[in-house]
């Protein structure tokens, strides 16, 4: 890992306000919505209540758009010669998609803290270990949308691919459990959509896989999940990254 | 960074004092058509065979699309070749940039917007495990007093020295230049090679790639002229424009006799060439006196023009043979210059030698004007 170069790439998200604020600000906003204003908030639901799973659907939606757009903006920027130009330097692909993913998931612990701190405030109710772990959960998964932003941007190769990236994540998101309760048929296909496990797993310690309908989902089941598409995204990201940097 | 400095601490071992700065046998790059079109694939650079030595400045000079910047793409590991070899300083290119023997000031290597100068140089300087003092390439490439600036704010010259600044950071032994100057006015492209000039320290190895006749004249030391993916001349400076030497003589002959002429020209001592355009014949030949005494006495010719070859002559000699085989191997951007290239090679196509001249006259005002 290189500090200097991981902090100079922060300070210039940190000079991005209007950035900082869609994609660290609005899912509080949703928690408040959507979370703290029903009137089931206070239900209990495993180890904790309502308002609790919905704060951690939002911590987790807030944080995948942070890292997708910082991964699609890694993307937009490679395709603008910047890879060409980190490709005339010792900086191996591989440390670079790890420095990029490091401060997409600094930038994701801005939501993450903002939801959690409103939902603390407002009535989430859950046990410690629920807490702390769900927290952790969101925030590590929330790096394999950062490959998935980088994807994106660099197939799309345009700024209308982080756009794009940010925008699929919203059907994601529905399928993934995040928005409203599913069940039957789309429930069974939704487990197999990128945010579902992500979403499944950051709630585990809450829920202990109990799903809204009253099923149950084995804890291998998100597992694999995230494991799953982290694959995906990750040989896909290296695969296009490389490309990238010959001349179109 | 442990990957990086593993990798650099393998790769030195390979390193020989003797090899070439660089070798490429065999180069090939084609591209594939581009999608919805029925062209067959585009063959950017074909089969080039090319050893530069350490110390050389060398100048890749060509046109638009001759094939310069994939050939310099593959030398610094950016494109894979389709086939054949490339070897710089007796390694491949990704290992030798790793070490930092190799670096470059790319034509489309793009900056980040929202960092300063000084920011950018300490973000490239950090993949490096040894590197110059940041300040200090900063003042050699002329940018101390522009250090804190946006890279947003600056102009085109100033982005193209600071990507200079960026090279220097390895203190490499071959530095590779892809139209540097590309877009610049005449002072801030003055500027940057009274920079390069000043930075000359003894034994780096330079190749540029331009389409400046001038840059290539007053900086190389070898000019190796690129047409159509191909090597079409390669020697010094003086050697190329010896190519061209001579006069080139022209005048209008009656047509009855012009195939009867053009034998009696064939026959002559001095002549190395004869072109027929229309109603015009032209002879390039080392002693035009006897050409234009034949042509305007015995052959009956008229309205007699004669005209000395430079190096910009050569040039299109040259790189005129390989137009039809010419590729978009370099990509648009700069369409102005092909236009330009084109408005050369249809005045060099026009029978009228004085428009050739016009044309001449007005690339140098149009030189002017950048």
């Amino acid at each position: 890992m290189n500090a200097t170069f991981t902090l100079l790439e922060m300070r210039r998200i940190t000079r991005d306000w209007a950035g900082m604020f869609f994609t660290a600000v609005l899912p509080a906003f949703f928690y408040l919505i959507f979370g703290s204003t029903v009137d089931a908030k206070s239900a209990d639901i495993g180890n904790g209540n309502v308002a609790m799973y919905v704060m951690i659907s939002m911590a987790a939606y807030g944080a995948v758009t942070a890292t997708t757009s910082i991964g699609g903006n890694a993307a937009v920027e490679r395709v603008q010669g910047w890879g060409r130009q980190l490709g005339l330097t010792p900086l191996a692909d591989s440390s670079y998609i790890a420095m990029k993913a490091l401060i997409a998931m600094t930038v994701a612990a801005v939501p993450i803290l903002l939801t959690y701190v409103l939902g603390a405030i407002t009535g989430a109710k859950g046990s410690a270990a629920a807490w702390a772990l769900s927290a952790a959960l969101v925030l590590l998964g929330s790096s394999v949308f950062a490959l998935y932003g980088l994807l994106i941007g660099t197939a799309f190769r345009s700024e209308a691919a982080v756009g794009a990236a940010a925008g699929t994540l919203v059907i994601f998101a529905f399928l993934g459990n995040l928005f409203i309760p599913l069940s039957g048929a789309l429930l069974s296909f939704a487990k197999l959509t990128p945010l579902y496990g992500y979403a499944a797993l950051a709630r585990y310690p809450l829920t202990e896989g109990f799903l809204p309908d009253g099923s149950r989902d084995p804890l291998w089941l998100p597992v694999a999940n995230v494991v799953g598409w982290a694959l995906v995204f990750g040989v896909l990201a290296t695969v296009l990254v490389r490309r990238g940097r010959e001349r179109q | 960074m442990a990957a990086v400095a593993w990798e650099s601490g393998t790769v030195t071992t390979s390193t020989t004092a003797t090899a070439p700065a660089i070798e490429l046998r065999r180069l090939v790059k084609t591209f594939p058509p581009q999608r919805g079109s029925h062209d067959t694939e585009v063959r950017a650079v074909d089969a080039i065979d090319l050893r530069i030595e350490p110390g050389e400045v060398v100048a890749f000079l060509g046109p638009n699309g001759a094939g310069k910047t994939t050939t310099l793409d593959m030398v610094l590991g950016l494109t894979e070749p389709t086939s054949g070899t490339v070897e710089v300083f007796g390694r491949g290119p990704r290992e030798a940039v790793v070490s930092g023997a190799v670096s470059a000031v790319l034509q489309t290597g793009g900056l980040l917007r929202d960092l300063t100068v000084r920011e950018t140089v300490r973000m490239i300087a950090s993949t490096y495990a040894v590197h110059s003092p940041v300040d200090e390439v900063i003042d050699r490439a002329g940018l101390a007093t522009l250090a804190d600036r946006r890279v947003s704010k600056c102009s085109g010259g100033e982005q193209q020295r600071l990507r200079f600044a960026l090279a220097l950071l390895p203190d490499p032994r071959l530095l590779v230049l892809d139209e540097p100057t590309a877009g610049m006015d005449v002072t801030a492209r003055r500027d940057f090679w009274d920079t390069m000039h000043a930075d000359a320290s003894a034994g780096r190895t330079v190749v540029f790639a331009t389409h400046y006749l001038e840059e290539a004249d007053a900086f190389a030391d070898r000019i190796v002229l690129v047409a159509g993916g191909r090597i079409v001349a390669d020697g010094t400076t003086a050697e190329i424009r010896s190519r061209a030497s001579g006069r080139t003589v022209s005048a209008t002959l009656p047509e009855q006799s012009r195939s009867r002429a053009v034998a009696v020209l064939r026959g002559t001592d001095g002549v190395r060439g004869i072109e027929e355009r229309g109603p015009r014949v032209l002879v390039s030949a080392t002693d035009s006196d006897a050409v234009a005494r034949l042509l305007l006495g015995e052959l009956g010719g008229t309205d007699l023009e004669i005209v000395t070859a430079g190096l910009e002559q050569a040039f299109m000699a040259l790189t005129g043979d390989g137009r039809d085989r010419t590729t978009d191997g370099e990509g648009a951007g700069d369409s102005g210059h092909a236009a330009r290239l084109d408005a050369r090679l249809d005045a060099r196509l026009d029978a009228r030698l004085d428009a050739r001249l016009d044309a001449r006259h007005d690339h140098h005002e149009e030189e002017l004007v950048r």
